[in-house]
């Protein structure tokens, strides 16, 4: 049975993983959707009531159905590298690939329905609260005058996307930024705007679960940090990144997230305040985890190997179409 | 008429030094000139930052 894992090349991160799969001698097959009618080619056929589908990439060929694992890890955009790309080729190569994969047994890091739905902040921060975990004052908002209001509210405030994307045209990043308290928020009405109290944070927190287990990493804030610098990503180096274990009530909440979410993997961020309560700002489902791993040892490539590499479930016997019968 | 969490954009920065491995498709990894695996080198992902959570990429949008 062979783990499937849907990335691009240049992934040196998939790397660390791919490793320890080649080390326990798991197969592998390894692509990117991007070079579909390309490096990449797939065939599926539909008869006598069964499914029999083949992909193919560099020489290897691997049927779906003895797939055991399918790792959705940066994907490039279906047939985005094909000789004449288009909108159309990009949903057929889309939907054959991923209808495909979609119907075989195999277990999903994560299944692409699930992703889509964990991506959207609001829902984030909707299930955080339902599960416990304390999430800081938030508004998303096209009203000037309800951003001005929370302001009023919670003077302390920062700014972030609500997607999480960043504009491409120029390329541009849209970090978490503090605002001011006397802002003109009449730019508000052009687009949501999400407000969010300030967390005033000893400490970033990255959670990484993979399956059932959890694996924390701290940043301690530095006591001279400018307070403008808000978002991890921006700040100057600092402190690095180590292991630091997870209360009891914050991984039961985790898991609860994790389990109601139906991920398999999540990289949460929190930020630690100075009693030492962590606030809930988002769950990436596709978060990188190779810094944390290089900088605290811990053993993250690993679980997910680990978790990719476990027996493909026994699903119930299929019935033949044509007779009836069960196979 | 420009949304106002775009008033705090800033130009996305690039990664200052080309990363030193290629892919290898027939071991499925991306590897150094000198043959080895580029994942197995950590000093190395350390110093190029491609296992850094980032912003602004088009690749990153999940961090």
């Amino acid at each position: 049975m062979t783990v499937l894992i849907l990335t691009c090349e240049e992934d040196v991160t998939a790397d660390m993983v791919v490793v320890h799969l080649n080390g326990s001698g798991v197969p592998v097959v390894r692509l990117d959707p991007a070079d579909l009618t390309g490096g990449v080619s797939l065939s599926g056929e539909f008869v006598h009531g069964r499914f029999r589908g083949h992909l193919s990439v560099g020489g290897r060929l691997v049927s779906i159905n003895g797939l055991r694992s399918v790792w959705v890890r940066r994907p490039g955009t279906p047939a985005g590298r094909a000789a004449r790309p288009s909108a159309w080729l990009t949903e057929e190569a889309s939907q054959a690939l991923y209808g495909m994969l979609r119907g075989c047994d195999a277990r999903w890091m994560n299944h692409p329905d699930m992703a889509r739905q964990a991506r959207h902040k609001p829902w984030q921060l909707r299930l955080a609260q339902r599960c416990g975990l304390p999430v800081p004052a938030t508004v998303i908002t096209t009203f000037p005058r309800a951003a001005r209001e929370f302001a009023e509210r919670f003077p302390d405030l920062v700014v972030k996307p609500v997607s999480g994307a960043h504009p491409q045209d120029p390329p541009r990043a849209v970090p978490t930024s503090r605002v001011a308290p006397d802002t003109d928020f009449s730019a508000v009405a052009f687009g949501p705007t999400l407000l969010q109290r300030r967390i005033a944070k000893r400490a970033d927190i990255r959670l990484t679960v993979v399956g059932k287990r959890l694996l924390a990493a701290r940043k301690a804030t530095a006591p001279d940090a400018d307070p403008a610098e808000v978002d991890v990503r921006f700040a100057a180096p600092g402190a690095p990144w180590e292991p630091v274990e997870v209360p009891p009530r914050t991984a039961d909440a985790v898991r609860a997230y994790m389990r109601r979410a139906e991920l398999a993997y999540g990289a949460f961020d929190f930020a630690e305040d100075a009693d030492g309560t962590w606030w809930f700002l988002e769950c990436n489902q596709s978060g990188q985890f190779g810094f944390v791993e290089v900088e605290t040892g811990q053993p993250i490539a690993r679980a997910i190997a680990e978790w990719l590499a476990r027996p493909v479930p026994v699903s119930p016997p299929e019935v033949s179409e044509a007779t009836g019968t069960l196979r | 008429m420009q949304p106002f969490a775009l008033n705090y954009a800033r130009p996305v920065a690039e990664l200052a030094v080309a990363t030193p491995y290629v892919y290898d498709s027939g071991m499925q990894l991306n590897v150094l000139v000198d043959g080895r695996i580029a994942a197995c080198d950590h000093a190395l992902l350390r110093e190029v930052g491609t296992t850094t959570s980032t912003a602004g990429s088009k690749t990153h949008f999940d961090d």
